[in-house]
Parts: C-alpha cells; structure tokens; sequence
C-alpha cells in the first residue's frame, strides 16, 4: 500500500521535474515578455507546454515564398530595381492606442526605423519619402531621398498623434508626387495604418482608381483588424495587405516589403538610364558640399558631370540631376533578379530511399535532422543540389545568403556563375569550398566579404562592374 | 464529380464537396427511400440548397420508374432567383454527364407582379393592382366582349397564348422567372399563365410557401400535384408563423366600412343585371342548388389538395338556402356586418372561443353556423356571375367572408380576441378584432398528408425536436449538421456583465436601469472602437430601441460611437430602412464604418444579409422575448400547453433563442467568412436559455467565452480579428479535411465515413467534457506563473 502510493508520489515529481525542464527553457527566453503566458498551452494529457511556433512560422514562411516564386514561373522575372516608396504613417488618435507596448506609434516609429535601413541595403538605388496623417490631413515629413538617416532623424523627432485618419488624403498627397516619377521607376506606397476608420472628404474610390492608373502599388499593413477598404485598395493596385499579430509579426510583415516587388508587366520595359559613378573625394580634401550647402572636410563624392560634391551615395546630383551610384551598390541590387528556388519539402516516407539514407544531418549548419525522439523533424531539400537543409537554413539562405552552398559547391563548372565573379571572389569561393561547412557550423553568417562588409556570398561584389 | 450514396449516383457540379454535404445528402436519402418527412438543420453558408436539389434531381435520375416531382419553396422572390440558378449549373452539369436523358422541366413561379411581359399592365404600382389590371383583360367576359367590340381592351400575350392553346408549352430546362419572361416576349405568350400551367407538368416548381400553405392560394395553384412529390421548405425555422398568419384574419373599422362599400356597390350591380340580364342570376342560383361541388369553378376530382378552410362536408353539402339568391346573401353579411360593428365598439379586452362567438352571433345576427361556413365560396361565386374583375377593390368584403367561413368552420385551435386599444398606446382608440390561429399544424396538415416526402430546412431548427411537436407529424429523420471549419471563424460570447461588473439583462424589472443602459453603451462605445467596418446591433422591441437609443443621446454616448462609426437606425417604414440599409453598407465600403441598429423580429432581421464587412460583429441586446402581455400570444400559449403539452417557458424560451439566432445568423453566410457575435444579457449564460441554440453556434461558444465582461470581451475580440485576418488555406490541413474531392469520397468506405462523422462529434463532446474539468487547475497554474515571473 505505502509502496504505491510512494510510487505514485514519485511518479508525480518526475512529471514535475520534466515540466519545470521545458519551462526553463521558455521562461529565460520570454522573460522580458509580459504575455508570456499566452505562448502556452495545454497538451493532450493536461500539461502545459510552450505553443509550438516553429512548424508554424516555416509554414506561414513557405507559403509567402511560393506565393513570390508563383508569381514568376518563368525562371527569370523583371523585379522593380528602382523604387520610389512613400511610407505613411498613421498617426490619428488610435496610434496612441496601448495594445501594442508603450504604444502603436512607437511600436511603428521603431519598426519603421528597421524597415528603412534594411530596405536602403535592399535596395540602394531606390528612394523613401515620409508622410503622415494625423487630424484627417496628410503631410510630407520628409520629401524623396536616398539617405536613412535623414529620414529617421524626421521621423523620430515628430511622433505625436491626434485626430482622425483619412486614407484617401493620404493617397491623393502621395499621388501628385509619385505621378511625376519617371517611368523607370516603380512607384509604391506602403501604409502602416493604426485605425479602423477612414473619414474621407470625398469618393475615395476614384482616388483608388486613380492611383491605379497611375500605377501606383499600394500596400497596407494594418494594426489591429482587417480591413474592407485597405484590402479593396491592395487588390486594386496589385499590393500586399496584412495585418500584424503582435510586434514580432509586424516587424516580419513590414521587412517583406524590402525586396523588390515583381514589377508590373505593362510597366517593365526595359529602359536605359544614365548614371554616374562618382569618384571618392581625396582625404582631407575640404569643399562646399550641395546637399547641405556647407563646407566639408574629407568624406564626399564628386559628381563626374559638374563636379559638385555629395556626402552620400546613392542619390541625385543636386546640381546636375543626375543619378549618383556606386557600383556595389548595383550589384546588391543584383541578387533579387536571380532568386534561389525554394526548397521542396521532404516526407518523412522518402527516408526509405536508399541513396538519401546517408543524409541525417543539415547540409549547412550540420546539425542533426532527426529529433531526439528518433522522429524525423521537418526539414526541406533543394531542388538543384539534393541536399537536405534543416529549417533555420533554409529560412537563412533564402532570406539573406540568396546562394545555396550545395548548389554552390557542386555546381562549380556552372559557367555563369564563374564569369561572374572576378578572381578574389574566386578565391573566396575556393576556400569556402573547402571549409564552408565549417563555417556553416561555427557561426551561420560572420564570413564578411571583403569589400562590401555584407554577408559572404555577394559574388557581385567587384569594384570593376 | 459524381460518387455514390448507397444505391444512387448523385451528380453534383462542384469539383469538392464539404463533408457535412455529404453527410446531409446520406440522411435526406434515406428520408426518401422511407418516404416520410424529415427535418435538417444546417448552417447557412455550407451549401444546402445544391446539396439538396443535386441529391433529389439525381435520386429520380436513378429511379426512372416513379418520377419524383420537386416542390421547392423559398420565403423570397431572391432566394428562388438564387435557387433557380444553382440549379441551372447542376442541370448542366448533369447533362453533360447523361445526356438528353437527364433533361428536365424546372419552373419558378410567382406574382403577376414579377411575370407579367405586358408593359400596360406593369405600371401600376403594387401586387394587388398588378393582379386587377391583368383580370381586367383577361376575364373570360371581358374576352367574349372584345371578341364582339373591338374597342374593349384585352392582353396579346394572353390571347396568344390561349390562341396556342395545348401548343403552348415550355421546352425542358431550367426557367428563372427572367427566363420565363424573355421565353414569353420571344414566343408572345403571356409567362405567367404560361407557368402556371406549366407546374403541372415541370419536375421541378420552385415557388413561394403561400402557393402551398395559404389556402386560399393553395387551392388554385397547387391542387393537383401529383402525390409522388417531395416538398422542401427552405428557411423553415419561421414555418409555424407563416401556417397560423395563413389562416388569422384581423378585423377593424377600416375594414367593416370597405365591406359595406363592396356590399353597396354589389348590391347595385345585381339590380342592374336584374334590369339587363336576370337570367345570369337565376342560373347561379340553380346551380347552387345542385351544389357547389358542381358549380363549374371547382374542379371534381377528389384528387385535390384538401383544403382546411373548406373541409370535405362543404363540398359534398348544397349550399344553404338563405345564401342562394344574391340578395338574401348580401342581407345575411349586412347583418354579420352589423354584429361585428356592434362588438367592436367594446370598452374592454375580450376573449372568447370560435363556439361562443358562433353561438352569440346566431342570437343575435340570425345567422347559424353553416351559413357562415359557405360565405368564402358563396362570395367567391357572386363575383364571378357579376363578372367583378376588380378583386382588388374588394379586398375588405373577402376579408370578412374569410373570417366568416373561418369561424364557422373550426371550433378548435383558434380564438376570437377584441381589443379596444393598443396596449401599449391606451389613449388612442383603434378596435381590433381578431381571429387568431393558434395551431400551426392545421394549415400545414393537408400537405403532410397529400405528399410523400416533406423536408424542412434551416440554418436554425434548433431544438429539433419541438418542430414536430408545433406542426404535429411524425419526421423519419430529424439531423442536425456542423460546420466543418478550416479554421474557427465565428466567435460566439456571452457578455453577463459591464464594465463595472454588474450584470447587464433586459429582463423587466432591470431594463430601465440606468445603469445597465450604461453599460450597454459603454459595451458598444468599446466595440465600435476595436471592430472594424460593419457592427450589428439587435434590440428587443422598437420601444426598447427608442429608449435607450434616446438614453445614449443625452448621456453623450451616442456622439462618441460616432466618432468612430456612422450610426444607422431600422424603423417601422419600409422605404427609410432600405435608404438607411443602402447608406449602412456605402459606409462599410469606402471605410468610414457603420453602426447598423435593428430590432429582432423585424425586416432586416429575417431577411437581409449582414456578410462579410457588413457585418464583422453582431449585438443582440438582451433576449428577444414576444410580447408576453398580448393576449394573442396569451391564448396561443394555453391552446400549446393543453393539447401539445408544450410548458409557456419552453416555447418562449425557443421563440425567443430561434430569433437571436437568426439574428446573430445574418453576420456569416459562407466559410470564408467571418464574424463576432455577442449575447450580451445574463440570461444567456443559463445553460436552459443557451441549449437551446443552433449546434454550430453553441460548438464554437467556449466555456470560457461563457460569463464575460466587457473588458475581456474586448480583449477576445482585439485577438480573434487579429487571427482572422491573416491568411489561411482554404482547403485545411490533412488530418481535418473539410473540402472533400472525389477521391477522397472513394477512399472513405460507407462505413467509415459514418464512423468518422460520429467520432468526430464524440471527440468535442469529450473535450468539452476535459474542458470542464480542468479549468480550475488551469487558472491555478496560470496564476502561480504570473506570481513566479
């Protein structure tokens, strides 16, 4: 009798001691979490666990993915290189709301502060304007322009909010300045919208229409619920309409907006457009600069058709009006126009073929795909190399290393690529040859490329191009 | 795709079937093979009337040796439109499988009003005037006049259409009532006439319930459907009402002045036939004698749909003879007219039985019970020997002929009630009296009896088992389906207390309250704030809606909901509550957001459509009681309790829970949809009030979502229009399919596919059961986490 119940008793403690196991780990992650119960749930023998996301997440991850990719079956799509993007920032009354923490407006400010120096990496021959609508009125806080900083520095100095919103102000301000972008570039609006109302003066309808056709792509990324009008105005104009669940997924919703979207079909003709590649001014060297209108020391460039000096790159000559890159700056833009294919997903039945039997490790990071359980985790095969890839690097070599190492090192008669990569890249390549799984495993991305202090495998990357 | 159900193929025009399709067919099947009458219950928006027409059409495919003949009955002009062409997509569907073979014959039918190609006839304005303009021209006397006089005016398509005579027929097909009428322009014939002489022979007549339960209407229309039919009632959770208004009658001054009128200007037409043309009269009169039954507009066959307002024994029995002669009859409603002027101007409310009231009038009229049962069809004969095209001017002395025949016929099942005043408005006069039906199964037994199958369908019957119990028969199956969801896309809340945690109810003696109207505000205040688009709100009566909207005004509440949201208010005039419909949904669409507030029982509760963005969440403030002081509603609960056995609170309960369910029903109508209900009075939280709920809706309400407050209800709501916006496969995942393909339908045996249904319901009835069970620890354990942290 007491044996039982002693058995019981330690039965009970084991369950315990299993439970307080796993939450550990949660709870120092979530620590700072102030919902961190929310991330739990029950099981089917009553314990609590920690909701398991990651399935989750690489599903919602895989599905953006074919969505991208099914939009270009050709293996070779025209992206947008050139975009001129207005950001608007609601900031009526419900950006003060206190849902997300401290508030919406902050929430947004930070995020958007992300957003515009990963899209500036993204995309560096595009430009970002500022606008936003506060008391039903929508207002430019900065005009179109190449430089981050700048646009932070005005956006974190005036993030009060009041009053009502009005998307149709907002699209109608936006389009008398985006109507007049030459048609090389690719005009978007993204709108980081807080309310659930829009009080509009007129028919916004037309606005839509209008924007429509003048080819502007609208997107919304709501913060609270779905909204009628904001979808209306995405599916009219060919935009992407989201809503955020919390801040995690609205800083993922918002950095989908980086890479350059598809461009419009009717809109992608292929156009030529002059450019200047301007020299680096000497150290110590002191000028007047034309963007600020005062004297500099050092750290400038000139422009090669009249001379005058800039402080950053890319960015229009203020003199000239001619456009001003430098060439890594083209070749980042680069990879966007040569996606990888995405990752066929691997049943666990194919385990049974004898030729893939070897493979139960990630062939990038090394780790091993089967689970402690002998369970065979989720994990995703590239369609060119055959190798297997666990789902962390499969999310990191298409969101940021843009190359598939087995493709990389397998492929090495692929000629295209070879040509395009000039002899140190070469040996960069060599090397990683011999040790890239190495790498993979010591530390994912810390293999700095030698002249764009950008991750490893921007083979573009040749001051000559 | 076409899969088997026992021994029939069915042919169903989509390439994927829900599975509660599947299994609806399963059950209507068996319905059929037992031949007996059946009742199903399933949300809207899972597609029943595809899943119905495509398993009914396809079972007489299979059958080829008994024809089966569709009835199909819809409320609406719309939703006959919409069944219509569905079916048309399943019929070519089934063609192009079969071949010619599978051709049918399928009809709707409705109104003059909505047929009618003549473009004279078509400019008077309402239904009645429709209906005269037509008989003025297409009155057999009135033909024979044109046929001598040239000047008189007769209808070309009718006349065409005579003129075809057994020529003029519909090729097999699927006719909408557009259909029909650009068949009639093309040919000439008129497509009323044309379909109504078409549903004799149509496999399918899709029409309005009137044509089947009113017997008025019954008996023209519907008398010879062949008794191998199946009948649907769609929308059927309102049947009962639509069976007892088919056969109350309401009298009031207006009407017994327009019936002395008629009688006046009857009395003059018969002089002038006497002076003209006395053999007419005399004619009548001689056929009278011989009995009505042979009386020419009565078909003798005694295959008719009986009729419950003329029992058997009228037809066979003579007419008595101080009604015969023209005269005598107008003297006798005279007389009826004059008691009823007599008793209306009564100072109190009275009640009384249809026997005491026949009695009373005998003493005091002269008039004896079997007179009275005659008047309907003694009337209906005099207006046709004084050649009376104008039926529409005579409403008010059919009314009273009605009311006669109607008391004189039944001594059970019904009540005479006079008021002399709106209950609710004592100081203005307006004498009402009523004969009120309070059995629904009287109207609606001759078509139990008649056909073989009869299936009533909804999205709310629930609870199933007291429609047989109202309507009195005997269902071989009574089902009620779920929906399968890819993901939990209605969020049904019971909201028990405000803000300030006192609890919110409209119940009597707590309405008033100015607190609860308070927190009613602050309930809407908080959500017009947090949902975006469309907001629905149900109130229980006009009155309640008028006194608390008028509270909200000069508390202030009502000008901060419309800060947010555009505030639009339901009325008892048609033409202002479709503009405001019409504004509510321009504001949902161009994104400023709308407050739509309506009252259950109303228009726009039964039968307009809150889907979509139009409706993201709706209200029902308080628990939509009838008016339980109404002395008709008084009556009619004691007639239930004494021969139905039906308890006052259960049929209250139900009454009120079918209405809030329709109410909260009108905000999801298909599965991609989506939308927020809340309950928002204590009451609902009592498991015998909440029960009583459709299973689709009770199956999403979650324990927890059981005795909320405002402010957690607004937290629920913030996370479930989080959820629902972000994007979801429509197909679901594998292990809970809920688009099933063909190939799905072959892996699953019979056996299994039933197994799976039933798990299935077994699988939540046990996690609501754990549910239970473990909230306790669940909060405990929460609460040590928050203390650990």
């Amino acid at each position: 009798m007491t044996n039982s119940i002693a058995e019981k008793r330690r039965q009970q403690e084991d369950e315990d001691d299993e439970e307080d196991g796993d939450l550990e780990g949660w709870g120092e992650r979530n620590y700072t979490d102030e919902r961190s119960w929310e991330a739990l749930q029950e099981d089917e023998s009553g314990l609590l666990r920690p909701i398991d996301n990651k399935a989750m997440y690489h599903a919602q991850y895989r599905r953006r993915l074919r969505s991208l990719s099914a939009a270009s079956n050709s293996h070779r799509i025209q992206k947008g290189l050139i975009r001129f993007l207005y950001i608007v920032l609601d900031l009526s009354r419900a950006a003060s709301v206190m849902d997300f923490r401290p508030s919406r407006m902050a929430v947004v400010a930070k995020n958007a502060e992300a957003f515009i120096r990963e899209f500036f990496d993204q995309n560096p021959l595009s430009q970002i304007a500022l606008v936003t609508i506060k008391d039903g009125v929508a207002h430019s806080l900065t005009e179109l322009g190449g430089s981050p900083e700048s646009h932070i520095k005005a956006l974190m100095a005036k993030l009060e909010c009041s009053g009502d919103s009005s998307l149709q102000n907002a699209l109608d301000h936006v389009h008398e300045y985006l109507d007049q972008i030459p048609s090389y570039g690719h005009r978007e609006v993204l709108i980081l919208y807080s309310a659930l109302t829009s009080c509009d003066p007129g028919d916004i309808m037309e606005t839509i229409q209008k924007c429509k056709k003048s080819k502007i792509r609208c997107s919304v990324i709501g913060l609270s619920a779905e909204m009628f009008i904001c979808k209306h105005l995405c599916q009219e104009t060919g935009g992407l309409y989201s809503v955020a669940l919390d801040e995690s997924h609205f800083k993922d919703l918002i950095l989908e907006h980086a890479p350059p979207p598809p461009a419009i079909a009717e809109f992608a003709i292929a156009n030529l457009i002059k450019m200047g590649f301007p020299q680096r001014a000497a150290e110590g060297s002191i000028s007047i600069c034309s963007c600020h209108k005062e004297s500099k020391v050092g750290e400038g460039y000139i422009c090669p058709r009249c001379k005058a000096r800039v402080c950053e790159l890319p960015t229009e000559c203020c003199i000239c009006g001619l456009t001003l890159v430098s060439s890594p700056h083209l070749a980042r833009s680069y990879h966007h126009l040569f996606p990888i294919a995405p990752f066929d997903e691997v049943k666990p039945s194919c385990h049974n073929e004898p030729h893939l039997k070897s493979q139960k490790t990630c062939f990038g990071c090394q780790q091993s795909l089967v689970n402690p359980g002998n369970k065979p985790s989720l994990h995703v095969a590239c369609p060119n190399c055959k190798q297997y890839f666990c789902l962390d690097c499969d999310i990191y070599i298409h969101e940021s290393l843009h190359n598939c190492p087995g493709s990389q090192i397998l492929g090495s008669t692929d000629k295209a690529v070879e040509q395009s990569l000039d002899h140190t890249n070469r040996a960069n390549l060599h090397a990683l040859k011999k040790d890239v799984q190495k790498e993979f495993k010591d530390h994912m991305h810390h293999m700095d490329c030698n002249f764009c202090n950008d991750m490893y495998f921007h083979y573009g990357c040749t001051p000559n191009l | 795709m076409k899969f088997p159900i026992e021994d029939v193929t069915v042919y169903f025009p989509y390439d994927h079937i829900y599975p509660e399709q599947y299994s609806y067919m399963v059950e209507l099947k068996r319905a059929l093979d037992a031949k007996g009458h059946c009742l199903l219950e399933m949300p809207t928006g899972t597609g029943k009337t595809i899943a119905l027409l495509s398993l009914i059409t396809s079972y007489t495919l299979s059958k080829p040796q008994g024809a089966i003949k569709l009835i199909y009955c819809t409320r609406t002009v719309h939703e006959m439109e919409k069944t219509l062409a569905e079916l048309k997509l399943l019929h070519d569907y089934q063609v192009k499988h079969l071949g010619p073979a599978a051709k049918i014959l399928a009809i709707g039918l409705s109104s003059r009003k909505n047929l009618c190609v003549n473009r004279a006839v078509l400019e008077s304005a309402n239904r009645d005037s429709v209906d005269a303009a037509c008989r003025r021209r297409t009155a057999s006397w009135v033909r024979a006049l044109a046929a001598e006089n040239p000047d008189v005016e007769t209808c070309e398509f009718y006349e065409n259409y005579e003129r075809a005579a057994s020529g003029a027929v519909l090729p097999p097909g699927v006719y909408t009532l557009q259909d029909l009428r650009a068949f009639g322009k093309e040919k000439g014939w008129c497509p009323y006439f044309l379909a109504r002489h078409m549903v004799q022979l149509a496999n399918v007549v899709v029409y309005s319930y009137q044509y089947l339960l009113d017997p008025k209407v019954a008996g023209i229309i519907s008398k010879e459907m062949q008794k191998e039919s199946v009948v649907v009632f769609d929308e059927a959770h309102n049947i009962d009402n639509v069976c007892i208004e088919a056969l109350s009658v309401s009298v009031r001054r207006q009407t017994l002045d327009g019936a002395s009128r008629n009688i006046s200007s009857m009395e003059q037409e018969i002089k002038r036939f006497k002076a003209t043309d006395a053999n007419r009269l005399r004619d009548e009169y001689k056929r009278l004698v011989n009995g009505l039954a042979l009386s020419g507009n009565l078909a003798d066959s005694d295959s008719w749909l009986s009729n419950p307002a003329l029992p058997d024994d009228i037809l066979k029995e003579a007419v008595p003879g101080n009604i015969r002669r023209a005269e005598h009859f107008l003297h006798v409603l005279r007389r009826l007219l004059q008691y009823l002027t007599v008793r209306l101007d009564t100072e109190n409310v009275e009640k009384e039985s249809p026997i005491s009231f026949v009695a009373s009038i005998n003493n005091q009229a002269g008039i004896d019970q079997k007179t009275l049962k005659f008047c309907y069809d003694r009337l209906h004969s005099l207006m046709l020997t004084l050649e009376i095209t104008d039926t529409s001017e005579f409403l008010h002395v059919q009314t009273i002929c009605d009311f006669a025949t109607l008391v004189g016929t039944y001594s059970r099942g019904f009540s005479i009630i006079i008021e002399p005043f709106d209950e609710r408005m004592p100081h203005i006069p307006d004498p009402v009296l009523q004969l009120s039906c309070h059995d629904a199964s009287l109207a609606i037994k001759p078509v139990f009896d008649r056909f073989q199958s009869v299936v009533i369908t909804s999205g709310t019957l629930s609870p199933i088992d007291l429609y047989p119990r109202l309507l009195n028969f005997h269902p071989v199956v009574s089902r009620s389906f779920k929906m399968s969801l890819t993901r939990d896309c209605i969020c049904p809340m019971v909201l028990t207390r405000g803000s300030d945690q006192l609890p919110v109810s409209t119940k009597f003696d707590m309405r008033s309250d100015p607190g609860v109207v308070r927190n009613y505000g602050k309930l809407l205040v908080e959500m017009v704030s947090i949902v975006p688009d469309g907001i629905v709100c149900f109130f229980v009566s006009y009155s309640y809606m008028d006194g608390i909207i008028n509270t909200w005004n000069e508390s202030g509440i009502l000008k901060e909901i419309m800060q947010h949201k555009l505030v639009f208010i339901e009325t008892q005039d048609v033409v202002e509550t479709t503009l405001a419909l019409d504004n509510y949904r321009r504001a949902c669409d161009c994104g400023r957001g709308a407050v739509f507030f309506s009252v259950a029982r109303g228009k726009v509760a039964e039968g307009i459509d809150f889907d979509r963005h139009y409706g993201r969440l709706v209200i029902m403030f308080g628990v939509p009681f009838q008016y339980t002081l109404s002395k008709i509603l008084l009556a009619r609960l004691e007639y239930l309790r004494d021969t139905f056995q039906i308890k006052e609170g259960d049929f209250l309960t139900f009454d009120a829970l079918r209405q809030a369910a329709q109410c909260v029903g009108r905000v999801i109508r298909s599965k991609a949809d989506y939308g927020m209900m809340i309950f928002a009075d204590k009451r609902y939280s009592r498991h015998d009030k909440r029960s009583k709920l459709p299973g689709w809706i009770l199956s999403h309400l979650r324990d927890a979502h059981l005795n909320l407050s405002t402010d957690m209800a607004l937290h629920i709501a913030r996370e479930f229009l989080r959820k629902m916006a972000q994007p979801y496969d429509k197909t679901g995942s594998s292990n809970k399919k809920t688009l099933l393909s063909q190939e799905d339908l072959e892996k699953m045996g019979d056996s299994s596919r039933d197994e799976m249904f039933f798990t299935h319901h077994l699988e939540l009835a046990q996690k609501s059961a754990v549910g239970d069970v473990r909230t306790p620890f669940m909060l405990d354990l929460k609460a040590s986490f928050q203390v650990n942290l």
